[in-house]
Formats: C-alpha cells, sequence, structure tokens
C-alpha cells in the first residue's frame, strides 16, 4: 500500500506539470464535446419549446423516417459514401505525392513559396471558391465556354444543367482545395524521417524510387493510417459549402451532387424542425463511429503497431 | 512523501480556482446586467420591453436616440420602457430561435408567416385574443377583423399583421426607355400573350438580349405570376383562389402545364436570361448592367416609384393579375408575443402604440424629426439639408414592418396619397376563401421533408423554362407521388374542412 502511494507520488513529481497542462483541455471537451451529447436525445423528441427539452414527449424513431422513406434514401447514401471514398483515396494519393516532390526541393525559397501556394485553397471560403468555379464554368461569362471549348473546336457545355461532369469537377475541387493541408502533414513527417536511412540507401545503390517505396511510404504510413481512420469516421457527412454552394444549388444537378447534408438542410428549410435534423446528425455519427471502430479493428488485424487504439 | 502531497494540493487549488474564475466570472456579468436595467428605470414599476426585429444592412447608428425618444413616449402612455433589438435578416431565424429555446428575455418580435404556423405549434407565441381585448383596441380599430381573423390558428390568434400591402397583385416592370425606344404603351399590356409581344419587340434581332429576368434572386418566373392560393407553401393548392375549397396538386394542373411550356417557348427563343435557374445576381444589377428589360413579380401601390430608385432608372409597371389577400399575404409580416415575455400585458400595450400612434410609428419608421428628417408639405418628408440616403443616421426605410404604415409620413417622391391608395388596395382586393386557413404540417412531416426536396431539385429549371417540359414535367410529378405529395394533399384537405367548418365558410 505505501509502496505503491509512494510510486504515485514519484509519478505525479515526474508528470504533475503534465497533467496540470493537460487540465484546461480537458474542461474544454467536457463543455464543448461531452456536455452538449445530452441533446442527443432531441433526436428521440417531438420537441415543444413551451415544455423544454426533457418535457417534451419521447416519440421513438420517428424522426428518423424521412431519412429512409424516400426515393432519394438511395441516391444521397451512395453519393455521400462514394464522394467521400474517392476524396479519402484521390486527396490521400495527391497530398502524399507533392508531399515528397516538395520535400526533394532542395532550394529552401522555393520549396516555401510552394508549400504556401499550395495550402492557399484550404483557407479560401467555399462561396468563394463556388464564384471561382462559376467564373470557369458560367454559361455565358465562363472562361471554359468563351475560351476553352472553342479553342479546341468544341460547343459550349451547359454545366450547370448537366449532371454527368459534376463528379469529376467536385473531387477535383476538393482535392484542390484539400490536398495542400494534408500535404503539410505528411511533409511534417518525412521530414522528421531519419536522413541515414537515405544515406545508406543511396550508398547500397537504391534509385530515388526504391527509397520512396520502401523508406518513405512505410515510415509515414502510422501518419497515413491515422489520417485515413479520421477521414472514414467522416465519411457519412459531406462538406455543405462544397455540395450546396459550388453547383449552386441547381435543382438539375441533384442527382449527382444530393448528399445526406444538403438533402436534410433543403427537406427542413420550411419545416425548422431540430428534432429531425438531429436525428439525421445522431444518424450520420453513429454509421461514422461504427465505420472508425471496423477498419480500427481490421488495421489490428493486420498490424496492432498501426492501429489508432 | 510530504513534496507529492503538496504536488497534490497545488493541483487541486489550481482547478479550483479555475473553475471558481470561471463561476464568479458568471455571476458578475450577470450581476451587472441587472443593474444596469435597473438604473434604466426611473419609476420602479416601469418595465423593460426588449422588442426584436431583422434589419438589413448595419444597425443605423440614431437607433439608440430613436429609442430614446420612443421611451418618452411610453414612459408617459403605458408605464414602460422598450430595449429596440435589431438582428441582421441573415441572422434573424437563428437568433430568434436560440432565444426562444434559451429561454432569454423577449417580450415582443416581429414574426414572419412561414414560420408562423411551425412556431405556434412549438408553443413559442402567447394568445393575444384576450389582450387584444384590454390592451390593443387600437389594433382592433385600425385593423380589418378579416385581416386579423387570417391569423387565426385553432381561433385563437398568436401574432398580428402589421398594416401595409396585405393583398397582392402581380404584374411586369419595365424599363421605359426600352418601351419609348420601341414606341410601346405600358397600359397595352394585360397578358401573357401581351407580354410575349412586348419581349418579341424589345429583344429585336439581337441573339445576345435576353429581355426577361427573374423578378428576385431564387425567385422562378411562376413565383411572378400567381393564379392561386398557395396555402401557404404551394404544396397543394387552390386554383382561383376558390375551386370550391377543393385542394389540387399545383404541379399537376393544367394551368401549371401550359405555363412551363410557355416559359421554354420563351427560353428557347431567347427571350428568358440562359442562366436564370442559377442566377445569383439581383434584378436591379441586371437591369442596370443592361442585362435585361423587365421581370416579373408580386407590386403594390407605389411599386413603380420605389423600385426605379432600386433601378437606378425609371421604370413603368403593368399589372397582369388583379389584387387578391390571401392568408399568405396577410400574414408575411406580423408581431407577436413569446412566451418568453415576463409582461405579455405590456408587450401588447406597446403593440397598440405600434398600431396608433403616429409619432411612436414615425420614430421607427423615420427617425427624429429635424436630424433624420424634415417635414415638406402635410404628410411629406425628406432629408434635412446636407443629409441623405448615405450618411443618414436612420435610414431603414421598413415602415412596413412597424406596425401601422397607413400613419408614416410619406417621403418625397412618392405619391402624397400612397397610403389612400394602399387602404383602398386593401379594401378593394379581392379575398381568397381560403383567408385564414393556415396548414398545420405537423402531422405529414416525413412527407413533408421528402417533397420539399423535390421541390427545390425541378422548380428553378423547369418554371425557368431552362428544360423541356415535356421529357421533365412527368418526370417531376412521379417523385411528388413517391415522395407522398398526396399525403400532404390529403391532410391539407382535412384540415381545409375542419376549418371550413368551424368558420362556417361555404
Amino acid at each position: 500500500m505505501n509502496h505503491s502511494h509512494n510510486r504515485f507520488g514519484r509519478k505525479l513529481r515526474k508528470f504533475g506539470p503534465l497533467y496540470l497542462m493537460m487540465i484546461p483541455g480537458l474542461i474544454y471537451l467536457a463543455i464543448n464535446n461531452y456536455l452538449p451529447m445530452f441533446g442527443l436525445s432531441i433526436a428521440f423528441k417531438d420537441i415543444n419549446y413551451r415544455k423544454g427539452i426533457w418535457g417534451s414527449d419521447w416519440i421513438g424513431l420517428k424522426n428518423f423516417e424521412y431519412l429512409f422513406k424516400t426515393s432519394d434514401a438511395y441516391l444521397i447514401t451512395r453519393n455521400t459514401i462514394l464522394y467521400n471514398v474517392a476524396f479519402i483515396i484521390i486527396g490521400l494519393v495527391v497530398a502524399v505525392g507533392v508531399a515528397i516532390l516538395l520535400n526533394e526541393i532542395k532550394n529552401k525559397i522555393a520549396s516555401r513559396l510552394y508549400q504556401s501556394l499550395i495550402i492557399l485553397p484550404f483557407l479560401i471560403s467555399m462561396v468563394l471558391v463556388s464564384y471561382l468555379v462559376y467564373a470557369m464554368l458560367s454559361i455565358d461569362n465562363g472562361f471554359v465556354n468563351k475560351t476553352i471549348l472553342p479553342a479546341l473546336g468544341l460547343d459550349p457545355i451547359s454545366w450547370y444543367n448537366e449532371p454527368k461532369y459534376w463528379p469529376y469537377i467536385l473531387v477535383f475541387v476538393n482535392v484542390w482545395k484539400g490536398a495542400g493541408y494534408a500535404c503539410i502533414v505528411y511533409l511534417a513527417a518525412i521530414i522528421g524521417i531519419d536522413p541515414e536511412y537515405y544515406e545508406a540507401a543511396t550508398l547500397d545503390g537504391a534509385s530515388k524510387w526504391q527509397q520512396i517505396r520502401k523508406i518513405t511510404i512505410p515510415l509515414i504510413s502510422p501518419v497515413i493510417i491515422m489520417l485515413t481512420l479520421l477521414g472514414i469516421g467522416r465519411i457519412f457527412y459531406s462538406d455543405f459549402g462544397l455540395f450546396y454552394q459550388v453547383p449552386m444549388n441547381s435543382g438539375a444537378l441533384f442527382d449527382t451532387t444530393n448528399v445526406i447534408d444538403t438533402y436534410v438542410f433543403r427537406g427542413l428549410m420550411q419545416l425548422g424542425d431540430i428534432g429531425m435534423s438531429s436525428a439525421a446528425g445522431f444518424y450520420q455519427s453513429l454509421v461514422g463511429f461504427i465505420l472508425v471502430l471496423l477498419s480500427n479493428y481490421i488495421v489490428r488485424k493486420i498490424n496492432r503497431e498501426n492501429a489508432l487504439f | 512523501m510530504k513534496k507529492s502531497l503538496m504536488g497534490v494540493s497545488a493541483l487541486l487549488i489550481s482547478t479550483m480556482l479555475f473553475a471558481s474564475a470561471c463561476s464568479s466570472g458568471g455571476n458578475d456579468s450577470a450581476g451587472s446586467a441587472s443593474n444596469a436595467g435597473a438604473s434604466s428605470k426611473p419609476t420602479e414599476k416601469s418595465v423593460e420591453l426588449t422588442v426584436a426585429f431583422p434589419i438589413f444592412g448595419a444597425v443605423p447608428k440614431d437607433m439608440q436616440v430613436v429609442q430614446d425618444e420612443i421611451n418618452k413616449i411610453t414612459q408617459e402612455k403605458i408605464n414602460a420602457t422598450v430595449k429596440l433589438m435589431p438582428i441582421g435578416f441573415g441572422d434573424w431565424q437563428q437568433q430568434t430561435n436560440l432565444m426562444l429555446t434559451s429561454n432569454e428575455k423577449l417580450d415582443l418580435m416581429a414574426v414572419f408567416g412561414t414560420s408562423y404556423s411551425n412556431m405556434v405549434a412549438k408553443g413559442q407565441l402567447v394568445p393575444l385574443d384576450e389582450q387584444l381585448e384590454e390592451n390593443g383596441q387600437g389594433i382592433k380599430s385600425a385593423l380589418e377583423p378579416d385581416y386579423l381573423n387570417a391569423a387565426k390558428i385553432n381561433g385563437n390568434v398568436y401574432a398580428v399583421p402589421t398594416i401595409r400591402d396585405l393583398a397582392v397583385d402581380y404584374g411586369i416592370l419595365m424599363r421605359k426607355d426600352l418601351l419609348d425606344k420601341n414606341n410601346i404603351d405600358a397600359a397595352s399590356v394585360k397578358t401573357l400573350d401581351d407580354v410575349e409581344r412586348v419581349l418579341k419587340t424589345v429583344k429585336g434581332s439581337d441573339a445576345n438580349f435576353t429581355p426577361l429576368i427573374p423578378g428576385a434572386v431564387g425567385m422562378t418566373l411562376r413565383e411572378g405570376y400567381v393564379v392561386y392560393d398557395d396555402l401557404g407553401d404551394s404544396i397543394g393548392v387552390l386554383p382561383d383562389f376558390d375551386n370550391g375549397l377543393k385542394v389540387v396538386n399545383l404541379y399537376e394542373t393544367q394551368e401549371y402545364a401550359d405555363f412551363v411550356k410557355r416559359m421554354h417557348n420563351w427560353y428557347k427563343a431567347g427571350y428568358i436570361l440562359k442562366d436564370a435557374a442559377t442566377n445569383k445576381t439581383t434584378q436591379f444589377d441586371l437591369i442596370k448592367a443592361n442585362k435585361g428589360f423587365a421581370y416579373m413579380s408580386r407590386q403594390k401601390p407605389g411599386f413603380e416609384t420605389v423600385e426605379s430608385k432600386s433601378n437606378g432608372q425609371p421604370m413603368v409597371a403593368a399589372e397582369l393579375l388583379p389584387p387578391v389577400a390571401t392568408t399568405s399575404s396577410v400574414t408575411s409580416i406580423m408581431w407577436g408575443v413569446p412566451v418568453n415575455s415576463v409582461n405579455p400585458d405590456k408587450a401588447t400595450a406597446f403593440l397598440n402604440l405600434l398600431f396608433s400612434d403616429k409619432d411612436v410609428i414615425n420614430l421607427l419608421d423615420w427617425g427624429v424629426e429635424g436630424k433624420d428628417y424634415v417635414k415638406k408639405s402635410d404628410g411629406v418628408i425628406d432629408f434635412p439639408e446636407g443629409v441623405d440616403a448615405s450618411n443618414s443616421g436612420y435610414n431603414l426605410n421598413m415602415g412596413w414592418l412597424f406596425g401601422n404604415q397607413f400613419l408614416s409620413y410619406v417621403f418625397n417622391g412618392d405619391d402624397p396619397d400612397l397610403w389612400t391608395k394602399m387602404d383602398e388596395f386593401n379594401k378593394s382586393a379581392r379575398k381568397s376563401k381560403a383567408l385564414g386557413f393556415i396548414f398545420d404540417v405537423t402531422p405529414v412531416k416525413t412527407e413533408y421533408a421528402a417533397v420539399s426536396n423535390v421541390i427545390t431539385q425541378y422548380k428553378l429549371p423547369i418554371e425557368m423554362g431552362s428544360v423541356d417540359p415535356d421529357k421533365i414535367l412527368p418526370e417531376f410529378i412521379s417523385k411528388l407521388k413517391s415522395a407522398g405529395i398526396d399525403k400532404i394533399i390529403a391532410a391539407k384537405q382535412q384540415q381545409l374542412n375542419e376549418w371550413a367548418k368551424a368558420n362556417s365558410v361555404q
């Protein structure tokens, strides 16, 4: 007893300041992330402000019905998941690729410049992005219709009325906007790799390509797995700005641009029912949570070291 | 051992300090807020009423002065003061919702028809019938009973419509320069056929000029030419404002099919803005940039003058559909007392002043006399020397919001008889048979969300004429059916029948 007490004391003395520093973060987490969770009950209630949140009647799963009852249920689920899978895979390949290329640039100033330029789109608001895209694709005045297509001898395309092009446009916009940020994270991981590995590899006559495949990628794989798992956790969420603003909310494009978040937004614009909207949020986080557990389980089966938890 | 204990206590103390700092901070601000409230009350009995309303743009810098002036009047007349709380339109929905949910002090607020029945269903508003009897006689005498009753839900009035243009007529507003150039007499434009003829003439042989533009961002051409009572939302409507009270699916009617067919023909002929379905530029900017000639929208007396100002050039209006009053047109802007109110009696009394006290109304509408406006002749006002719209300290220009607009002054440039004409307009307007019916969407929420989605998908392209209705309309209708529109219409019909029975409407 005394012995363990002593050990606890020693531990505390050693890590005390660290625990102390943890407190604000923990309080923040509790207030911001755990306290509001009681609001999840709203998803199962028929909210009446006069009765209050606790006093409102329980109505079971009725709030969830509208998500599954419509003919669009399949469409929005498919769109949400496929887009996110595409974003995760393509985003990963592009970000890692660019990070490796950036790492190879030996000129300090140029490398800094490229880094800044690449992260710039990440900082632009989606509303502005939507107008940048509009400047490209506008029927009358767009750059593509006015300059590029005529130069190639093609007819102008009515972009905002043709759903078939939008999977490519949206993936492109998302990668253009998001890759820079992920790339910086990977670049940090790459810079952290001990240069001795590369020196040894060069002595053994390994080519650049071999070095990348056998040293860089395996060594940053924990970071890749972590970011991918986090991405999978949000697979049922979609970037509202990207799917609502960028296609200019054009009805003709809904077949390829309608996702869960935009569906919920459009459906509840007039109703303003917080029970139904929290039902949607609850459903999304539940599926995300299960998917994270599942994919983490798979990663742990393959390689215990790389699992998140 | 001792040292480790010290460590633990240090940790504990710091935690407590942090926690207590948080809580004491909270107490402090609450304390000072209540103190400030107390000091602004000269007599003990006087109450302070919080009054929330939406505004466009920034808060006018003279808001405080206006509030002080109003308080001088209210202090004397109803022994209460008001705290004006302007909220930007973009934040309005969210902020008021938050205030209502968190039980923040709020005594009087603007209520919009689109959220009205929902707010009542959620129990956010106080029933006002008895209140109006006791404290609101001014409202009752100013507002025609038919129009006050239009705001009834289950036999109770929960909000009072402001007195402004209570009916709606639809028409087309055209640029005067192009009318003159082509020798067109606006008075001859009375039907869609006439409009088509004018558009053809104005377009001439200019392939790039598309004369007709949307009446507002996101508003379809069909919404600028309404021949039915939308019964709140256009999901299930009453054609010709009567139809023997039989609710029908708008999108299945022959009128709708004909209209969108015509729009598609116009679109193909190049009469309609090419990217009308995704347009995000206001009608004013399009007109100013010479990208259009006319737009169809709802109108009212004095509309020409107002829109000419906004467009920066003379415009001429032609009426296509005579004025009709529907529940939507009457209840679009109202005032209600939220359940959060600490003193509904005083809140109603202040609302009463908004409908009967010329001074209070003009303070809210135009600001302080001599500072923000000067009287020209009887009932007509203008900016004082050296003041204009750009540097005025109070230029909300939202008379339609603050109670009884007919008691406000007319601004220089508008018709001095504007309010007489507007009153005439309201009185002469045809009243929809379903005036006063408000649909409660609660029983069909699930279908409503699904149908709303289908409508947002198809409405803009089909009603702007940019897609071929022969192909798209059947698809649209079948999707509406599978989303459950028939169930909503059935529910609406049932509620309408019950309403008709309760109000003995034949």
